[in-house]
């Protein structure tokens, strides 16, 4: 699965959060592209990486319950009315649109009767409507507040909350989410120091047995279910 | 939480301790997560299969 991120910012070499976000990325098939970084957008060039993606992402801070000026610009330059659904290809059918937001507000300021009183599923409905139109999969929006304040466990949640968010099935289910870990943990496993390599391994295979045990379990009632309805 | 998934726990954050990269520790804490969550299922699938097979309607 390929994913694309787009992130638009307009300092962004002054953003702890952005950077945070970057060196977080996973190894996986990911393209980082930061749009006000580029003297002038590409139409070819967007449009194609548009085509290749299988999830986009747009990651940005919000600026009085949008989007800064630069997203919206990519947006007017690259969404050509052509290229999204005038054709009748649909070339975005089916991709994944996922938002990434970061907020200086507290995740209590963004409900009716809190200090924004509205909520980030209501700010970012131009985008869904345009996730809609272009008959892309809406995901649910990550949001980060705040993340100054973030403590470092919160810190370390956050890398792997990201990186899951870029690249694990949707939708986040125990089943999915097991799936991303075992896929990394072999890897994870094999680049730890040789003292540490059996304990590692250890881990993997008993995370392995777990994930094999729920999945007889699952089976095990879906039988007996089965046989109450008979 | 069984004796083992207490140990594994502990087996996992040692492992993270030892970490260097903030990463490469995310992983394994996170992943210390995810092993309680498939503690917690385990247990709840295994006490719903054990009252659906206990039916005395049909002893």
């Amino acid at each position: 699965m390929t994913t694309l991120v787009l992130v638009s910012h307009p300092q962004l070499a002054d953003s702890t959060s952005q950077q945070f976000l970057k060196e977080s990325l996973p190894d996986d098939d990911v393209v980082w592209e930061h749009i006000e970084g580029q003297s002038t957008l590409d139409v070819t060039k967007e449009q194609d990486q548009l085509r290749h993606a299988d999830r986009i992402i747009l990651q940005f801070p919000l600026y009085w319950y949008a989007a800064p000026a630069g997203l919206k610009q990519w947006e007017d330059t690259v969404l050509t009315r052509t290229f999204v659904y005038g054709d009748h290809r649909d070339p975005l059918a089916g991709k994944e649109l996922g938002i990434v937001v970061t907020t200086g507000m507290p995740k209590q300021a963004f409900q009716r009767g809190g200090a924004e009183n509205v909520t980030l599923d209501a700010v970012m409905a131009p985008l869904a409507a345009l996730a809609h139109r272009a008959k892309m999969t809406w995901l649910p929006t990550f949001p980060i507040y705040q993340f100054s304040y973030l403590e470092e466990p919160e810190k370390l949640q956050l890398v792997i909350d990201y990186q899951r968010y870029l690249t694990q099935k949707q939708p986040d289910s125990l089943t999915n989410r097991q799936e991303w870990f075992a896929h990394r943990l072999s890897a994870m496993v094999d680049q730890l120091p040789a003292e540490q390599q059996t304990t590692g391994k250890l881990i993997a295979s008993i995370f392995d047995q777990n994930r094999a045990h729920l999945d007889q379990l699952t089976d095990t009632l879906a039988m007996i279910k089965e046989q109450e309805d008979d | 939480m069984t004796e083992q998934s207490a140990w594994l726990r502990q087996q996992i954050d040692q492992l993270a301790n030892q970490q260097s990269k903030f990463t490469d520790r995310a992983f394994w804490l996170a992943l210390k997560q995810v092993v309680a969550e498939q503690d917690r299922r385990s247990e709840q699938l295994g006490g719903e299969v054990d009252g659906r097979t206990w039916r005395p309607d049909r002893w």
